[in-house]
C-alpha cells in the first residue's frame, strides 16, 4: 500500500516537474512583431517567438515556406516549416496567421535546381523576394489561423 | 501442386488485392509526369477571367470602396479575404479559393479561381503517402507486390510465349527502353 502511495506521489510530482517545465518554456515565448523582429534580429536570435500577420505568398513547391505582412503593408517575413509542420497550405494566402516558432538568423537559404527552373524562388522580381533572399526567418512550430 | 501453380495463384490474388492501388498510382503517376514536364497541377482547376476598370493608378488613392467595386464587377464580393499592395501601380486582393491581380496602372483586373480537382486531389494525396502510418506499410506492401507480380508474371508461361520466346524479347525490350533514355539523357 505504502509503495503504491509512493509511486503515485512520485507520478504526481513528474507531472507537476513537467507541467513547470512547458509552463516555463511557454513563457519564454516572446510576442512581437514583424518591423520587431527585423529592427533588432539579434535580441531574438534563436530565441521562441509568436508572431502574426497576413500570409502574402505560400510557396507552390510542397508548400515549405511562406510570407507574413508586416504593419507597414510593405516588408514581408520568410516562415518555413518546422516541428510537425509538414507544409503550408494556399489557402492560406490572404488570411491572416499566428505562428509560433524559433527565429533565425544567417543561414544560407539552399535554391533546388527544380525551383530554380520554375521560377519558384524569386529571385528580385517578386514582392516578398527580398524575404526570400533575407538572412531572417521563422521556423514555424505551430501556426493558427486567426481570421478566415 | 509444382511451383508454376502457386506461381499463377500468387499472381492472380496479388493481381486481386493490389488492383485498386496500381489504377491510384497509375493514374497519379501519370498526373506526376505531367507535372514535372509541363508544371501541370493535376489538384487543381484553375481559371481566369480578364476585366478592365477605370481605377486610381497609385495605391494612396485606393480605398476600401474602389476594392468593393472591384469586388462587384467581378462577383466575388461573398469570397473576399484580403487585400495588400505589392507595388505602388499593383493591388492583390485575396479570395477563399483564388486571387485578383489588379494592375492599377492599365486598369487591368484578372480574376483566378482555383478549386479541388475531383479524384486527382485524393489519389495525389495517397500517392505522395500525405496518411503516413499505416499507410506508409500498405503502400510498401503494394510496392513489393509489384515485384512479385513482374517476375511471377514473366516465369508464368513456358514455350514460344514464354521468356525464352516472345515474353524474352518484350521483356529485355522494357528493360532497355529505360536504359536508352538513361544513356542519352543522363549518361552521356
Amino acid at each position: 500500500m505504502m509503495l503504491v502511495v509512493a509511486a503515485l506521489a512520485g507520478a504526481c510530482n513528474r507531472s507537476d516537474r513537467q507541467e513547470g517545465q512547458e509552463a516555463s518554456q511557454r513563457q519564454e515565448t516572446v510576442s512581437a512583431t514583424v518591423e520587431e523582429l527585423l529592427s533588432a534580429p539579434a535580441d531574438y536570435r534563436d530565441k521562441e517567438v509568436a508572431v502574426s500577420g497576413m500570409v502574402t505568398h505560400v510557396c507552390r513547391h510542397g508548400g515549405q515556406k511562406c510570407f507574413i505582412l508586416a504593419g507597414d503593408g510593405e516588408t514581408q517575413l520568410r516562415v518555413v516549416t518546422g516541428g510537425e509542420i509538414e507544409e503550408f497550405e494556399t489557402s492560406l494566402e490572404g488570411s491572416m496567421v499566428a505562428f509560433r516558432g524559433i527565429f533565425r538568423i544567417g543561414e544560407t537559404v539552399e535554391v533546388s535546381a527544380e525551383e530554380a527552373e520554375t521560377g519558384e524562388h524569386h529571385t528580385g522580381d517578386m514582392p516578398h523576394s527580398e524575404a526570400e533572399q533575407s538572412d531572417y526567418f521563422i521556423e514555424a512550430t505551430e501556426f493558427r489561423e486567426v481570421t478566415p | 501442386m509444382n511451383w508454376r501453380k502457386w506461381n499463377r495463384w500468387l499472381h492472380r490474388e496479388l493481381g486481386y488485392l493490389f488492383f485498386g492501388m496500381t489504377i491510384i498510382y497509375g493514374i497519379s503517376g501519370i498526373a506526376l509526369n505531367h507535372h514535372v514536364a509541363r508544371h501541370w497541377d493535376a489538384d487543381i482547376i484553375s481559371r481566369s477571367d480578364e476585366y478592365t476598370l477605370l481605377l486610381p493608378s497609385v495605391k494612396d488613392s485606393v480605398d476600401r470602396s474602389t476594392v468593393e467595386s472591384i469586388l462587384e464587377v467581378t462577383g466575388e464580393r461573398s469570397s473576399f479575404k484580403n487585400y495588400y499592395f505589392p507595388d505602388e501601380h499593383t493591388l492583390m486582393i485575396y479570395l477563399k479559393g483564388g486571387h485578383i491581380d489588379v494592375d492599377l496602372s492599365s486598369g487591368r483586373i484578372r480574376v483566378t479561381t482555383v478549386r479541388h480537382r475531383p479524384l486527382f486531389r485524393e489519389i495525389d494525396y495517397l500517392h505522395y503517402n500525405k496518411p503516413k502510418k499505416l499507410w506508409t506499410w500498405f503502400s510498401d506492401l503494394f510496392a513489393i507486390a509489384l515485384i512479385l507480380m513482374a517476375v511471377s508474371g514473366i516465369i508464368m508461361l513456358k514455350g514460344k510465349n514464354g521468356l525464352t520466346g516472345h515474353g524474352g524479347i518484350l521483356v529485355l525490350a522494357g528493360i532497355l527502353i529505360p536504359l536508352l533514355f538513361l544513356l542519352i539523357h543522363l549518361w552521356l
